[in-house]
């Protein structure tokens, strides 16, 4: 009877992704096992016969647990999506996974009876303390769906900063957690599914919430014009979702983009009402994953295998999210960056004179003041020459990677006229380092010139195709960020490959990653000082433009600036110094982000007052990152791009928060 | 002077000026008219370089549009489009200020002369007084003149105004045509204006030039477009003409 209420649209392209999926997995049984043995090996395999005991305690499970965790992911997207009214809310998006992710690395480290009798519980906290936090921060936008994403990607970053963080300084302990962390199915006996099959039943109260939700789908006042009391239904929703995907992270790690593409492509294929879309998200994010993994396998074989799934979604995922946002539009107002209240304007000679002055003290410390095997101590005279053959080029680097990122972080504002977009966000820092990963693993003697080179490309292909992708859109925030999330995505899925694998070069990488000055030497600090003036003089020189362009394409033309000639230009300079930047301090640092948005807030307004202040404060916060990173927990070493991004990314929160 | 040959433009699926010729005379204020959709914005545009053109060319003083240099251009044709951007954190002097890059460029220096050039602007348009407030922060009207006041200090012969009216208040939109054909006649500017509401366009324009549905419908002196059979052929809705009461251009109505 229920069928003939649903909507049956979707159900073609389902029975063909089942066919191919059953195909599939009949073939790649078939290398293991002769057909005839098959139901043997399922219902009741021999001892002595490894190969069913194979499929039996590893083939079977795995196939199991893709289908629970796909249908999970994906309903609990759906229900998501339906109770936010957001359209790219998902477990992933708005950071419950990276807290779980969290979580579960801090139990590992300083709780570990807890993983025993608890890890659900684990992940439902942290992931619940990442959503709280991303409401936090879109409370005062009345959770528009762009506040929310928008801090979802803050605190999915931040708390992915605070992971790298660990694993910095707990390598041997959170190892395996990486397997782990990437989304790995790989099974060897039931007991994940006996963990994860009962824990799912609360899914069925769904069915009780069908009508709620469909009317929180209105506007807030028509659904209470209902007389339905919005705020329960959307709590148990929510509360519902977080615990699911709780256990799914808890019992298999994150693996993104099922929750966001399996109710989408529900509703392209004709799922409208949300009734459809909560029975057909299911089904289909069961077979996406199952699918995935089935041609993980292929690559592989099922037994242990170190291509992790989550990671094989996300290079599936990602360029299916490009794809889907083509002309999404979220409802909720673009930040603007003045937000109606005034700026202060400060005489910018006198500000910018203070700046530099503290950058010169902050130097000074730096190169002179640390903590020694006898404490803290000012050094001086020979013992001082001998500390700066160490410190200078860390120093010189530091300042080098703070002012390029900051420049590229005011330039790629600019030219996007948006207050949020920097290298970060938008993925163009991934991007490069995504180019830097290609090289390394294609070309194992590449030179550092190579590697600066294949990041350039990284960088440069990341932000045409940004650029290219939401022009159309005159590049509206959400396109801008969500292209940025799914390049984010890709990184992280090639990274966590290599990592999974235990590749040499994965070590050395996640190092890089976290943005140490560590091996900063002589020649490149003084590469990156030469880059920067050279860049930074011809950022000072073309300030007209950066003036003009965030005035709207009109304007710049009627101003008779070329349009592409000008975009072009700016596009180029800022992929290169990101590209720089990124190749010694590594991806995450939010100074793009930060430094900009300071020099702003401290009444620098005009692009040339703008650019210098954003130099000095970038060297600035660099800088002073990478003193506390090697004095703070001496002998430990902070790497300065992790602490910044430790730094930064509180404040951007409160910023946030306060728009 | 503009001169149009068989000009036309389309989007995918539609044309939206089928080929026009038409000539456009510097030292007027020459008015734009015609229903939604009738391709005022679009010819305005093509003719300020921010569309080129399907078919036909466009010549400016007997030189095609496409050959001239951007910034050359930028120091005849001023083009102030429909919708304002946000200036943000911008005051009205350093906006102002914008309007000199067709003649600095993007390394030249701001100079004496750059600064006079802006300071004339503020004058002509009555924007002095608040010169150094932020842009964002005025209102509908004085904005409006802020940016007219860019287009001056741009110091072109032309200005092309897209709707320069259309977000402003009966009072504001008789001060800034005021000002704007004040403008006109004081420094020779050629001034192409689109309008929306014709009895505006009547009283403040020399000339007229009607578009419908792509196509050149008329043109000619506000005195000659203003009967009920014209304005009836412009808008598809019958209309009438009434003296003004105290001479003038005469009204229009909708019956």
């Amino acid at each position: 009877m229920i069928l003939h209420v649903i909507n049956r649209r979707p159900a073609p392209l389902l029975i063909m992704l089942l066919i191919g999926a059953i195909a599939l997995a009949a073939s790649n049984l078939a290398t293991h096992l002769p057909v005839d043995l098959w139901w043997q090996a399922i219902s009741a395999p021999q001892d002595e016969q490894l190969d069913q005991l194979l499929v039996h305690y590893s083939w079977l499970p795995r196939m199991t647990m893709a289908w629970l965790c796909g249908a999970t992911l994906a309903l609990t997207g759906c229900v998501l999506q339906q109770a936010l009214r957001n359209p790219l809310a998902e477990p992933a998006t708005l950071g419950i996974a990276s807290g779980a992710q969290l979580a579960l690395s801090m139990a590992t480290l300083w709780a570990p009876w807890l993983l025993v009798n608890g890890r659900e519980w684990l992940a439902l906290a942290g992931g619940g303390v990442a959503l709280l936090l991303v409401f936090a921060l879109a409370w005062r936008k009345a959770f528009s769906p762009l506040a929310l994403i928008l801090g979802g990607i803050l605190v999915s970053l931040y708390f992915g900063a605070v992971n790298a963080g660990l694993m910095i300084l707990h390598g041997q302990e959170l190892g395996p957690l990486f397997i782990w962390g990437a989304g790995s199915l790989v099974q060897q006996d039931w007991q994940q599914v006996q963990f994860l099959l009962p824990r799912l039943l609360p899914a069925l109260g769904i069915l009780l919430l069908i009508r709620p939700l469909t009317l929180l789908g209105l506007e807030d006042s028509g659904a209470r014009a209902l007389g339905l009391s919005l705020n329960r239904s959307r709590l148990i929703a929510l509360l519902l979702a977080l615990w699911l995907s709780g256990c799914v992270v808890a019992s298999v790690g994150m693996i993104g983009f099922i929750g966001l593409t399996a109710p989408s492509l529900c509703s392209m294929l004709g799922a409208r009402r949300l009734r459809d879309r909560l029975l057909w998200s299911p089904l289909l994010g069961a077979l996406l994953l199952w699918l995935t993994d089935l041609l993980v396998q292929r690559l592989e074989g099922f037994d242990g295998g170190f291509l992790p799934t989550g990671a094989a979604t996300a290079l599936v995922g990602a360029p299916l999210l490009i794809w889907l946002v083509q002309g999404l539009r979220l409802r909720g107002e673009a930040p603007r960056s003045s937000d109606n209240s005034t700026l202060p304007r400060h005489s910018s000679r006198t500000l910018l004179l203070g700046l530099a002055l503290l950058l010169a003290a902050t130097v000074l410390v730096a190169l002179a003041f640390g903590a020694g095997p006898h404490g803290w101590t000012w050094s001086q005279g020979a013992m001082l020459d001998e500390l700066l053959a160490w410190r200078a080029p860390r120093v010189l680097a530091a300042i080098g990677c703070g002012a390029l990122l900051a420049l590229a972080g005011c330039l790629i504002q600019r030219l996007t006229g948006n207050p949020l977009a920097s290298p970060e966000l938008l993925g163009i820092s991934s991007g490069a380092a995504m180019g830097m990963l290609l090289a390394l693993i294609l070309l194992p003697a590449a030179s550092n010139g190579a590697l600066i080179g294949a990041s350039t490309l990284g960088a440069v292909i990341t932000f045409a195709a940004l650029l290219a992708l939401s022009r159309r859109d005159n590049f509206s925030p959400t396109q801008l960020l969500l292209v940025g999330i799914a390049v984010g995505a890709l990184f992280d899925a090639l990274l966590q490959i290599l990592l999974a694998n235990g590749d040499s070069r994965a070590q050395q990488m996640l190092n890089w990653m976290a943005g140490s000055t560590y091996r900063a030497n002589e020649q490149t600090s003084w590469l990156l000082g030469v880059t920067l003036m050279l860049f930074g003089g011809l950022c000072l020189m073309l300030h007209r433009w950066l003036d003009i362009l965030p005035l709207g394409e009109a304007a710049t033309r009627g101003f008779g600036v070329s349009l592409r000639g000008s975009r072009l230009a700016l596009l180029g300079l800022s992929a290169l110094m990101t590209a720089c930047a990124t190749v010694v301090i590594g991806p995450l640092s939010f100074i793009g982000l930060l430094a900009p948005h300071l020099t702003r807030m401290l009444g620098l307004v005009r692009a040339r007052a703008q650019l210098a202040g954003a130099i000095l404060l970038g060297a600035l916060v660099m800088v002073a990152a990478d003193w506390l990173g090697r004095n703070v927990l001496y002998p430990y070493q902070m790497p300065a791009g992790l602490l910044a991004a430790l730094i930064a990314g509180p404040y951007l929160m409160m910023q946030l928060w306060r728009r | 002077m503009f001169e149009l040959q068989s000009v036309s433009f389309s989007v995918p699926g539609r044309t939206l000026l089928h080929p026009l010729d038409l000539k456009i005379p510097h030292g007027r204020m020459v008015g734009l008219i015609g229903h939604n959709g009738s391709g005022k914005s679009t010819l305005i545009k093509l003719l300020a370089r921010q569309q080129l053109p399907a078919s036909g060319q466009i010549s400016l003083d007997d030189k095609p549009l496409s050959t001239w240099q951007n910034r050359e251009f930028a120091r005849h044709v001023a083009y102030l489009p429909q919708q304002l951007p946000p200036a943000d954190n911008l005051t009205v002097r350093e906006l102002v200020g914008f309007g000199r890059y067709p003649w600095h460029g993007a390394l030249g220096r701001f100079g004496d002369q750059d600064r006079q050039q802006v300071q004339r602007a503020l004058e002509l348009t009555h924007t002095l007084d608040f010169a150094e407030r932020l842009v964002d922060h005025l209102s509908g009207g004085e904005r409006q003149r802020v940016w007219l006041a860019m287009l001056l200090a741009q110091n072109s012969r032309y200005l092309l105004l897209d709707e320069p009216t259309s977000a402003l208040d009966i009072a504001h939109q008789v001060e800034v045509l005021a000002l704007v054909k004040d403008l006109s006649a004081q420094l020779g500017l050629g001034v192409l204006v689109v309008l929306h509401d014709v009895n505006m366009a009547a009283r403040y324009c020399d000339h007229l030039i009607a578009l419908h549905q792509g196509r050149l419908l008329a043109q000619g002196s506000p005195a000659e477009l203003m009967c009920s059979e014209t304005l009836e052929d412009i808008y598809g809705i019958a209309m009438g003409v009434l003296p003004h009461p105290q001479g003038g251009s005469p009204i229009s109505f909708v019956y």
